[in-house]
């Protein structure tokens, strides 16, 4: 009965393996998902406050260290906020640049988390508003901090959130500083992997990357590069960058349902179409 | 084997995989950063109390359960907490031995499922044995899993007691 059951494991990893995680498993999981959401919940709303004041009691030492760092952090923010007026230049030239406009106002759906995946080497988050929301697979899920993940699975009442810290999630990133593109992927845990295929410049370390607008809305952070890379002809960039977001403390977030992979393309076509039409003028113009 | 023996141990597995996902979840107590895995040691806390091919089952219905609600390849703690089931019923018949083999086997087996697990998913290319912090993530488990095991194995041990009572009464 033992390798019954082992090979019976085997040969349902080897479909879901070639089913890429879809079909009947998709079924399963949504299945299994709302019938432990309504348990999940229950015992999240129960244990929540008792969990916050052991933890706040046991972290009391850690609760000086975090003053000072929001304290640090508020400095930061004021010293941002006398920037805005040079960013806002800067946001509009890298805007000119890209042809991309950052998207505002982008209609979210906020969400509690109410469990997570059983395992150390799980990298989800569940979340109470599902399809009923508005909420669909693929949607960009942030906190006030940056990019959190992306949405995997959704059911009625429920979603599953994959963090940008799982290895399957890539996330087109643009730095900030050189507007270069890339791709940030993630490594189970801890920071996230930048890559860059056609760097012309090396990233610094402290550049700040933010979404390119290919898949989810541009201009969301997403990190900051941990160790400064150079580039190297015929390699490709390579290096670490911290999360923008808190991804161990994460409690409330916001799932952006006023944007899809379609929005992207659109305004991809409409940088095409205006890249087209200008071009065309120059010619005319020329040509004349 | 009284079937209810099986349903308590069911039970008890559903109930551990609510309380890991919520209670030791994101957000909640992790000490060092690293949750205890509380469904690998309610296999192991079962396995004194019903049959070992019993115990294989429900080991295979615990970690497809974990599957189903972890982010990866369906079937990989299925085979883990199989195995762990199976080495657990092998061992069952030591825990008279003393306290320090129930130790020994809380915290060896835990590691094993932790192990083992990162083996397979890194098999099915999930990349698991490169995460930062391994060590960590499967030796921690095996020391938070045996300061649970007291009230686990106790709570565990009434369940079933009062079950065997209650039959006991209803036969009389």
């Amino acid at each position: 009965m033992f390798l019954s059951l082992v090979a019976v494991g085997f040969i349902m990893a080897t479909f879901d393996v070639r089913a890429s995680g879809t079909g009947l498993g998709e079924v399963m999981r949504e299945g299994t998902q709302s019938m432990f959401a309504p348990f999940q919940r229950g015992v999240d709303w129960v244990t929540r406050p008792v969990i916050g004041f052991v933890d706040g009691a046991a972290n009391l030492a850690g609760l000086r260290e975090e003053n000072e760092r929001l304290a640090h952090r508020v400095r930061e923010l004021e010293t941002q906020v006398q920037e805005t007026d040079a960013l806002k230049e800067q946001v509009a030239q890298l805007e000119s640049i890209s042809g991309l406009k950052v998207p505002e106002d982008l209609a979210f759906v906020l969400a509690r988390i109410f469990s997570s995946g059983p395992s150390a080497f799980d990298n989800v988050r569940y979340i109470d508003k599902g399809s009923n929301d508005g909420i669909v697979q693929g949607q960009a899920v942030v906190d006030e901090d940056g990019l959190i993940g992306r949405v995997d699975l959704v059911s009625a009442d429920a979603a599953r959130i994959r963090l940008i810290t799982d290895p399957i999630v890539s996330v087109g990133v643009r730095v900030l500083a050189t507007n270069e593109t890339g791709v940030v992927s993630g490594m189970g845990d801890g920071p996230l992997r930048l890559e860059m295929f056609r760097a012309t410049e090396p990233v610094y370390e402290g550049n700040r990357l933010v979404t390119d607008g290919s898949r989810f809305p541009p201009g969301i952070p997403v990190g900051t590069v941990r160790r400064t890379a150079d580039i190297e002809v015929g390699f490709v960039l390579r290096t670490e960058i911290d999360p923008a977001a808190r991804l161990s403390k994460i409690d409330y977030v916001k799932v952006i349902v006023g944007w899809s992979a379609i929005d992207a393309g659109l305004q991809q076509g409409e940088v095409a179409s205006t890249t087209t039409t200008t071009s065309t003028s120059t010619t005319t113009t020329v040509g004349g | 084997m009284s079937r209810s023996r099986v349903v308590i141990s069911l039970v008890a597995v559903l109930v551990a995989i609510v309380i890991q996902t919520t209670v030791f979840g994101s957000g909640g107590i992790q000490p060092l950063g690293i949750a205890p895995a509380l469904v690998t040691l309610v296999v192991i806390a079962v396995s004194t109390h019903i049959e070992s091919e019993y115990l294989l089952l429900i080991g295979f219905t615990g970690g497809t359960l974990m599957d189903l609600m972890g982010s990866g390849t369906l079937g990989l703690w299925a085979m883990t907490l199989t195995v762990v089931a199976y080495v657990a019923g092998r061992l069952k018949h030591r825990f008279v031995d003393g306290p320090w083999v129930i130790v020994g086997v809380v915290v060896g087996l835990t590691a094993l499922g932790q192990f083992l697990f990162v083996l397979l998913a890194t098999l099915f290319g999930h990349g698991t044995i490169a995460q930062p912090g391994l060590f960590s993530k499967i030796l921690l488990p095996g020391v938070w899993n045996l300061i649970l095991a007291v009230p686990v194995f106790w709570f565990l041990g009434r369940a079933f007691e009062s079950r065997q009572r209650g039959v006991g009464v209803r036969r009389a």
